[in-house]
């Protein structure tokens, strides 16, 4: 299991037949997109369609996992009880590098919350919820320290 | 819209009192609607015998079939829901009640809202995905998604983006990156609206003056979002009642026009930035209603300067600064200074908005409430009167998929 750094107590994520898969890559550490097979367009979340060209034939393409932080906001509210003593934490949005402006939504984790800035490159931080659940976080590039 | 004896107007407004979440707990939500209903169409100097339609947005439990029977409706003619999320809707059910009239499909249409969300859970809590309260400890895996925003919010709230303040709040961040927008700005919007419903007798916060100092020690939930950045939550229920102009003839109190409305999402828009990080950055770092604008001032026949006053959804404060922006009363990025510079206050601003409170100071009823307020202000009727107002804006949520019109005196 790798460190954790939020409880089991977060909401579990659902999933339909467009974003299963997403979800299984996820369990196996791999960060992806969907990738349109017929015009090479990048989507997420994912769909059922290619909102470009309309074709249903897709794949998963992998991403290194790097991006800069597009947008966050620093948590200082526990809306669920068991985050209480884990306040204040980082939402951001991440625009993933290779991915065509791609944008996801995580926590950066590892940081203090003063020092987060729009643009700062960040890298994928996997956390196991369970054997079949993992979610991934992100630490400031580069980052190789002891939580704080 | 059309201008024969069809077109669409307001001839009644009815609402409930107005008290704090939980705090109407000896009347259901549904019997709230009803009572709401009836006072709307009683200001009109009708009967429920003269209604044939009735609509509403977003999810609404109090559906309309049952309603139609327990209200002893003649026939009913048309029943219709928007699609547009949460407070997204207020207007586009108006419009919705409009072209129902217009097109002749129903006489009367009662557009309405009702919540009290003490007797269910909180609007934008998420669709079922907040954790169990009881039950044995569980191993977090991933579950079957029951519907569409299930298995989207599944990319948000893993991570703690549970609900719209968090939301909301990094896309206000990502426009102070922009733009400068400040904290203060924002500030201007709590403590004009607050002053505003000072005056108003329904207001849940009436008789709790905010000064700056006040709303920048309020205590803080998601950066930059401070308590007094986010509007309140409520019960109480209001209903407006839709007709056609000849029809109005007679009515107790006189017409208010519906000049336009236009509803819809700008191109990848999905649900909005609840639960979407997407869409192009203009559309991300704005109220996304920039395509509803342009539609409804082509139709109406007006443009933000013939505009006296506007009743503008405050979910949150610096969504207001947004939607001022997308609506043209100044440029890109320039909402913020436009707020500073007491554009927002009765009764000498430029554009005296919320005059009622709002959601943030009046009560949180999804927006239809700024609707009533639009009618009051062409009306001579409000707390906060305009002199001689002949022309209101009303919008509805900022940052989902929404709606917007034009209320006039002609």
């Amino acid at each position: 299991m790798t460190e954790r750094w939020f409880p089991d107590e977060m909401p579990m994520p659902a999933a339909n037949a467009e974003t299963v898969g997403w979800w299984e890559a996820a369990a196996a550490h791999r960060l992806v997109v969907q990738r349109c097979t017929a015009c090479g367009h990048l989507r997420h979340p994912p769909g059922p369609v290619c909102p470009r060209c309309r074709s249903s034939a897709s794949e998963w393409s992998a991403l290194a996992g790097t991006g800069t932080v597009y947008t966050f906001t620093v948590v200082r509210q526990a809306f669920i009880p068991s985050l209480a003593d884990k306040l204040p934490y980082v939402v951001v949005a991440v625009e993933l590098d290779g991915a065509q402006g791609a944008r996801i939504v995580s926590n950066l984790v590892d940081v203090e919350p003063e020092e987060v800035i729009v643009g700062m490159p960040v890298e994928v931080a996997w956390e196991d919820m369970g054997p079949e659940l993992a979610v991934p976080r992100f630490r400031v590039a580069g980052h190789r320290g002891e939580r704080r | 819209m059309t201008t024969d004896g069809r077109a669409a107007c307001v001839v009644g407004v009815g609402e409930t009192r107005y008290a704090k979440w939980g705090g109407i707990a000896d009347t259901s939500e549904y019997q709230l609607a009803v009572e709401a209903v009836l006072a709307a169409i009683a200001d009109a100097g009708m009967t429920p015998d003269d209604v044939d339609g009735l609509a509403s947005f977003a999810e609404d439990r109090n559906e309309a079939t049952f309603m139609a029977a327990d209200l002893g409706l003649p026939e009913l003619r048309y029943a219709s829901l928007s699609w547009l999320p949460g407070g997204g809707g207020a207007c586009a059910a108006v419009a919705n009640a409009a072209m129902a009239v217009e097109s002749g499909a129903a006489e009367a249409v009662v557009v309405y809202r009702s919540l009290c969300q003490g007797q269910f859970r909180r609007f934008g809590q998420g669709p079922g995905n907040m954790p169990a309260r009881v039950g044995p400890p569980r191993v977090p895996h991933v579950r079957r998604a029951t519907s569409l925003l299930e298995a989207h919010v599944a990319f948000t709230m893993p991570f703690g983006m549970f609900s719209p303040p968090i939301a909301y709040a990094m896309v206000l961040r990502r426009h102070m990156h922009r733009f400068g927008t400040t904290v203060e700005q924002m500030g201007h919007v709590a403590v004009t609206t607050r002053a505003h419903a000072a005056r108003n007798p329904r207001a849940v916060m009436g008789d709790r003056a905010m000064t700056m100092d006040d709303y920048l020690a309020s205590r803080m939930v998601s950066e930059p979002f401070r308590l007094f950045d986010c509007c309140l939550e409520n019960d109480g229920a209001c209903a407006v009642l839709i007709t056609t102009t000849e029809r109005a003839a007679d009515s107790a109190k006189g017409p208010v026009s519906v000049l336009g409305a236009a509803q819809g999402a700008l191109k990848g828009f999905g649900h909005g930035q609840y639960s979407n990080v997407g869409m192009p950055d203009d559309d991300y770092a704005s109220a996304g209603a920039r395509g509803v604008a342009a539609r409804m001032w082509a139709r109406s026949g007006v443009g933000p300067s013939d505009i006296d006053v506007a009743q503008i959804y405050d979910h949150f404060t610096g969504l207001v600064l947004l939607s001022l922006e997308d609506f043209g009363f100044c440029g890109r990025g320039e909402g913020g200074p436009f707020a500073a510079s007491g554009a927002l206050a009765w009764p000498h601003g430029a554009l005296p908005t919320n005059t009622h409170g709002g959601s943030l100071s009046e009560a949180y009823i999804h927006g239809l409430n700024h609707v009533v307020e639009g009618v009051r202000q062409l009306r001579g009727e409000s707390t906060c009167q305009v002199d001689g107002a002949e022309t209101c804006l009303v919008t509805s949520a900022a940052g989902v998929p929404t709606s917007a019109l034009v209320l006039g005196r002609r």
